[in-house]
């Protein structure tokens, strides 16, 4: 029974950050994760990272263009402290061994990119998240001795006391299937997003939204679930991602036509207007039919010159040809709006506290709120190693005051009993599959884009139904080693919550902001919904819907136009 | 739409059965992927099929399979790709009266099974690559902003840093196969992120502890498999023979494995003779023929030796004379080239391809040209031409010692 | 055909044989070989991993030379040559101003190496320029009931982009299609693509002769009579340290391994002695008692019957 100060579920960057952050204090840590921390999903991130390093540059336009990004709605105390931490947080990593590309006089080098008032994206080709992540490992290699890593172990519970203090988890090693108690004073969610709730998406096939389900499930709030980013740039077909970092290199988009459309919708950033905006366009052009037959338009890439694609832009020269038979550095590409992240998440503070004590969470798993309505490309990896790092170095703070909790025997006896009820099913249920893709094509129809409280309202009655069906589908594995049928049937339960919860939220913002489109109320109101919508359940499965107000410190909310 | 027949390894180790193969006909297009096809499956018939897998865009690195005998991603193997392989490019050729393409998916080499497709990537991979200090040591003094390191610097450990730990290249490295202590390809390109990154303090103690090894650097075999194998580009042996130049020629290690005296003897070997004499390179490789180190080699070697001699494989002329005379030009190639302060490397993952990449080896169609008479030729130049080897010699030994003797220096 | 002809080292020092059985192979396939004899060693890998430059610039120089020939394209008989310098050109190419730097290298000879060579091994000649077909009908001998294992070296099989090896050109099956047009029996075993472990002979014996014996037992177990080697440096670790090879797997092996040309010669109506067989370490008795045999005229099941025995 692994007792540690801070337990981290989840080793994409905000884990490893947040352990790393939480080793250095002082603390013993244990990061727990149901992958290899290298196959966590921050990998696909491709274009970059956001931070006013620049002398000329300042962080409080990062800032402004944050804030407007998210169409007022992200919470201004928090902005702040994610634009102002952010050059020391480049130069730590560039420290530790990320390899950023430079610029020809040997400093680090920026790129362009989606609703940036100056080049502030630092990048390693167009595999930053990938570098990164990987130089992380690296770190929590060297400190092999203070981080107890425990790789492919996948949480069941969270665990909390009497008080309601969240005290640790139990966790399944997928190599033999045993269960395990992981005491801990604090432990640290930085398990993803949900983006398998939707089909297609950018996400990989591990984005389920455990983490935001475990912690709306021992009543924990979630806040902007409603706040679904599409991305403007991926394939038709298998969703896969397009990096901005093309149009921040000067790639165009064209419709079927050859129209530059976005000189219309947004004349002065043109592709390089915020993710929401652009998505939007793209929509509404391939709805009125200036789209391609295969329902995209295109991505045109041959603007930037060759010999520069492939070397900032090699990744996608890959994927493009391997998934889509085509030479992006010859021809335009096909590409439409696909989800790809999700603003909303576990509620937080600027510390990466939930509302539940001892609870923290960091990266997408959470809602701080620095995002809002829509986040900024290039301020993902930003805000999973600021608010990683935050967590990290609060929750060991933490950990120095609190004494070591002790978990009652019988907890372990109940999540084995859960597991064998799964295992031992008798079938006759759907598939989980099936139920999983019924799932994604119900949200990628009613709760994408462009939204209406008819079709929310039909998501989520075939939510409620798939709620039902889940419990009884299907699973053919009866086996405990490396049992991934019992894993993928528990995360469809955690992707039908995280799904409710965005229908929910979606169904209650009757005006649009950010990626919050309502056919129904198109324009922005903020006499009514300048608020962030929270959700959370009781213990008889019924969501409910709270308000919570939005900071703001500097800037108030504008007209917003690119 | 083409059927294809999928044919996956199985492993249950709780079940007490032997692996064995299962097999589904699946119907996709032939642009989808094998994992495609194998969570198709998982998705449809059986939940049990274990395989790691997530991204399915070649960047998380978890589906390193072998198909149809190759290593690799199955999220980026298209199903016809994965097929055609069995249809000539080696390794697996179609069976008789099959009708779908068989498919046949199997766990990685050179690492234990866990279960159906799943390898101990801990046991072998992640243990070799902790092996290489995977982490920075920082130059001193740590700038307080960023170190200043050329462009051109950065974009040339990207290759590497671009390794997705997919174990593909380990799978199939044909030195571990027979050495299982092998450092192996992935550890040490990751070993030359470092030895490549200006910032990094220890490139010497790197190199130093690489070359000692004796399952290091040098135990490579040059099959290429590695190059292969990798999804990414990474081109591993060719970092592994990066770090032999870094080592034998910029920090002149000479370790105990003889790899940096088998360098130096071979070039010095080809910058005395222009062609290779191997009499003289095995003792020199361990140092020269009266070195204590190379007595035992030699002595070991003479029966070979005396075998040959009687067979008339070698003859003492050939075995310890030179009848190869070396021109003189490639004695001044050597001190042209050797004599300028810097190396130029020319790493093409960095510069990319002129225009369409262009034929090598004859391999491309657009070299069809070259097959029209006098494609190959130019006009005559200085020096002499060419000749024919001496279609009378019936003894193979008398055509290598009559060619030898063609202009150039004499020694 | 005429063809600017590398024959490389080995083959006119410590593999005489091959050398010997290509001038005599080439005649009877109507192959003209112009020598390159004043060109230099192809560096096997070795002097790029020593300078990238120094090996570009020799195989450059050698490039030059067969240019400066009537060939209708350069020719090797040796795997090694094939890769390093298939890698060598494939920089040559891709790059004009590196190919440029070369060239001037090359200057005080009067000799420049332009873009696009072609470079073939004998085997991707052998299949490519003169035929199966065209090969089928020249043998005098069919290798009848000879069991023949390919062994094709790495240099001629990977990396597959670089050596163009495609579906439409599915170079890794030459060895095959040589064999059976040959008249000869292709033995399949575990090694056909592995490595003989010659690079590390010096550095690691062990995994080196470890190598070269777990292969020519894997043929053995297949009942191959013999293997053939497109490379003469897979031949001195499969035939000339079998014996040590033997040592280091713990057990007898007595696998005679052929050239190429030797294979080809054969079928082509001349004696292993003419080939210089005899001058193999491991005697290749398997394949002269079936000669001996044909050219007897005896019953041709001869081998088969001895193999088993």
């Amino acid at each position: 029974m692994p007792n540690q100060d801070v337990l981290i579920i989840g080793a994409g960057l905000a884990g490893q950050r947040a352990a790393l952050a939480a080793a250095q204090a002082g603390a013993t840590v244990g990061i727990i994760s149901k992958v290899h921390p290298v196959r966590s999903h921050s990998v696909a991130a491709a274009g970059g990272i956001n931070a006013a390093l620049n002398p000329e540059d300042t962080w409080e336009s990062h800032a402004f263009d944050t804030v407007k990004g998210s169409d007022y709605l992200g919470d201004q105390d928090a902005i702040e402290v994610m634009c102002r931490e952010a050059p020391g947080e480049i130069l730590w990593l560039e420290h530790a061994g990320v390899t950023f590309h430079r610029n020809e006089t040997g400093h680090l080098g920026t790129r362009a990119f989606g609703g940036a008032s100056a080049a502030r994206t630092y990048y390693v080709a167009d595999i930053t998240g990938h570098a990164i992540l990987h130089v992380l490992y690296e770190q929590l290699m060297k400190h092999s001795t203070q981080v107890d890593s425990y790789e492919e172990w996948f949480t069941t519970d969270l665990l909390q006391d009497d008080d309601g203090r969240c005290i640790g988890a139990i966790c399944r090693n997928l190599r033999d299937g045993h269960l395990e108690v992981f005491n801990a004073k604090a432990v640290i969610l930085a398990t993803g997003g949900c983006g398998q709730a939707y089909k297609p998406t950018t996400n990989g096939l591990i984005v389920t939204g455990d983490g935001i389900a475990q912690a709306y499930r021992i009543g924990a709030k979630l806040m902007d679930m409603e706040m679904v980013q599409y991305h403007p740039t991926t394939l038709a077909g298998n969703g896969l991602l397009i990096t901005e970092g093309a149009r921040g290199e000067g790639a165009w988009l064209l419709n079927a036509e050859g129209d530059r459309f976005m000189e219309r919708y947004a004349p002065n950033k043109l592709e390089l207007a915020s993710r929401d905006v652009v998505s939007r366009a793209e929509q509404t052009e391939i709805n009125e039919g200036h789209g391609f037959p295969d329902g995209t338009v295109a991505l045109d890439i041959t603007k930037v010159p060759r010999r520069r694609t492939l070397e900032a832009l090699r990744e996608i020269v890959n994927i493009g040809r391997d998934f889509a038979g085509v030479d992006i550095t010859r021809e335009p590409i096909h590409i439409r709006p696909g989800q790809h992240y999700i603003m909303g998440g576990v509620k937080t503070d600027v510390d990466g506290q939930t509302t539940i004590p001892g609870l923290y969470a960091a990266g997408e798993v959470a809602c701080v709120s620095v995002h809002g309505g829509n986040r900024l490309g290039a301020n993902s990896l930003l805000d999973t190693l600021i608010f990683g790092r935050r967590s990290g170095e609060h929750s060991a703070a933490r950990a120095i005051q609190t004494s070591m909790p002790a978990t009652p025997a019988t907890r372990v006896a109940d999540a084995e009993r859960y597991i064998a009820a799964i295992i031992n099913r008798d079938g006759g249920g759907r598939r989980v599959a099936a139920i999983k893709h019924e799932l994604g094509e119900t949200m990628n129809q009613y709760a994408a884009v462009f939204r209406d409280a008819e079709g929310l309202a039909t998501a989520h009655e075939i939510i409620r139904r798939l709620k039902e069906e889940a419990p009884r589908a299907t699973v053919d594995d009866r086996g405990s080693v490396f049992n991934q049928d019992v894993i993928g049937a528990i995360e469809l339960g955690y992707m039908l919550d995280c799904a409710e919860a965005i229908v929910i939220a979606a169904e209650e913002r009757k005006e649009s902001r950010g990626a919050q489109f309502r056919t129904d109320f198109p324009k922005r109101n903020d006499d009514v919904w300048l608020k962030h919508i929270d959700v959370t359940v009781n213990g008889a499965d019924v969501p409910e819907v709270s308000y919570s107000p939005v900071t703001i410190t500097k800037w108030e909310p504008q007209e917003r136009t690119y | 739409m083409p059927a294809y027949t999928l044919r996956i390894r199985r492993f249950d180790p709780q079940s007490g059965e032997a692996p064995h193969w299962d097999e589904h006909t699946v119907e996709m297009p032939e642009t989808q992927s094998v994992l495609d096809a194998i969570l198709k499956v998982r998705d449809e018939v059986d939940g049990s099929v274990g395989i790691r897998c997530s991204c399915q865009q070649a960047i998380c690195g978890s589906c390193g399979v072998r198909m149809n005998g190759k290593p690799g991603l199955a999220c980026n193997t298209h199903l016809g790709e994965a097929a055609e392989r069995g249809h000539g490019v080696g390794w697996n050729p179609p069976e008789e009266g099959q009708v779908a393409p068989v498919i046949a998916v199997e766990p990685m080499g050179n690492m234990p099974v866990i279960r159906d497709l799943i390898v101990d990537m801990d046991a072998v991979h992640w243990k070799k690559i902790r092996r290489v200090t995977p982490w920075l040591v920082n130059q001193q003094p740590v700038p307080e902003r960023e170190y200043i390191v050329p462009h051109e610097n950065m974009v040339d450990v990207t290759q590497t840093m671009a390794c997705i730990q997919c174990g593909a290249c380990v799978s199939d490295c044909l030195a571990m196969e027979v050495d299982p202590l092998f450092v192996g390809p992935a550890a040490l390109a990751k070993a030359y992120r470092f030895v490549g990154d200006p910032r990094d303090a220890q490139h010497r103690e790197r190199l130093q502890d690489l070359a000692e090894d004796e399952h290091g650097i040098y135990d490579c075999t040059h099959c290429f498999n590695c190059i292969d194998a990798c999804p990414k580009g990474v081109d591993p042996m060719s970092q592994i023979m990066r770090l032999r130049r870094r080592a034998g020629s910029d920090y002149e290690i000479e370790d105990r494995n003889n790899g940096y005296r088998h360098e130096h003897a071979f070039v010095n070997n080809i910058r005395r003779n222009g062609l290779l004499h191997e009499a003289d390179l095995l003792p020199d490789s361990y140092g020269g023929k009266f070195n204590p180190r190379a007595v035992p080699e030699l002595i070991g070697a003479l029966p070979t030796a005396m075998t040959a001699l009687r067979r008339g494989k070698m003859t003492p002329k050939t075995a310890l004379g030179h009848p190869h005379k070396a021109p003189a030009e490639v004695k001044r190639i050597f001190e042209k080239v050797e004599g300028r302060s810097g190396r130029v490397e020319l790493n093409l993952y960095v510069t990319g391809y002129e225009d369409e990449p262009e034929a090598t080896g004859g391999g491309q169609r657009e070299t069809a040209t070259a097959a029209e008479p006098n494609a190959q030729g130019r006009p005559e130049s200085v020096g002499a031409g060419e000749r024919q080897p001496a279609a009378e010699s019936l003894d193979a030994d008398a055509v290598a010692s009559e060619t030898g003797t063609t202009e150039g220096e004499t020694r | 055909m005429r063809v600017a002809y590398w024959p490389g080292c080995v083959s006119r020092g410590f593999t005489p044989e091959l050398h010997g059985s290509m001038a005599k192979v080439a005649p009877l396939l109507d192959i003209e070989l112009i020598e390159l004899d004043r060109a230099a060693c192809c560096g096997a890998g070795v002097i790029a991993e020593h300078n990238q430059e120094l090996a570009d610039t020799l195989n450059a120089r050698t490039f030059a030379l067969a240019q400066r020939t009537d060939g209708e394209l350069m020719m090797n008989i040796c795997s090694t040559c094939q890769g390093a310098q298939s890698e060598c050109q494939e920089r040559l190419d891709a790059n004009t101003e590196y190919r440029e730097r070369v060239n001037q290298n090359l200057a005080d000879e009067g000799l420049r190496y332009e873009k696009g060579l072609t470079n073939k091994n004998f085997l991707w000649l052998l299949v490519e320029e003169i035929g199966l077909e065209a090969l089928r009908a020249r043998v005098k001998r069919p290798l009848s009931n000879l069991r023949v294992g390919p062994f094709y070296g790495c240099y001629i099989v990977r990396p597959v982009d670089r050596l163009g090896i495609d579906s439409e050109r599915p170079r890794d099956r030459y060895l095959h299609w040589v064999i059976e047009a040959l008249g000869g029996t292709v033995i399949d075993y575990a090694g056909v693509y592995k490595c003989c472990g010659f690079p590390i002979i010096t550095m690691n014996k062990q995994a080196s002769l470890a190598q070269a014996g777990r292969h020519l037992g894997d043929a053995l177990d297949a009942q191959a009579d013999c293997l053939v080697v497109p490379c003469p440096l897979c031949h001195l670790n499969l035939d000339m340290q079998q014996p040590g090879a033997a040592k280091v797997v713990g057990r007898d092996l007595g696998m005679p391994v052929l050239h190429l040309p030797q294979l080809v010669g054969l079928a082509l109506g001349l004696s292993p002695k003419e080939l210089g067989m005899t001058k193999h370490i491991v005697k290749p008795t398997s394949v002269i008692d079936w000669s001996t045999a044909v050219v007897a005229g005896t019953d041709d099941t001869a081998v088969g019957a001895r193999r088993v025995a």
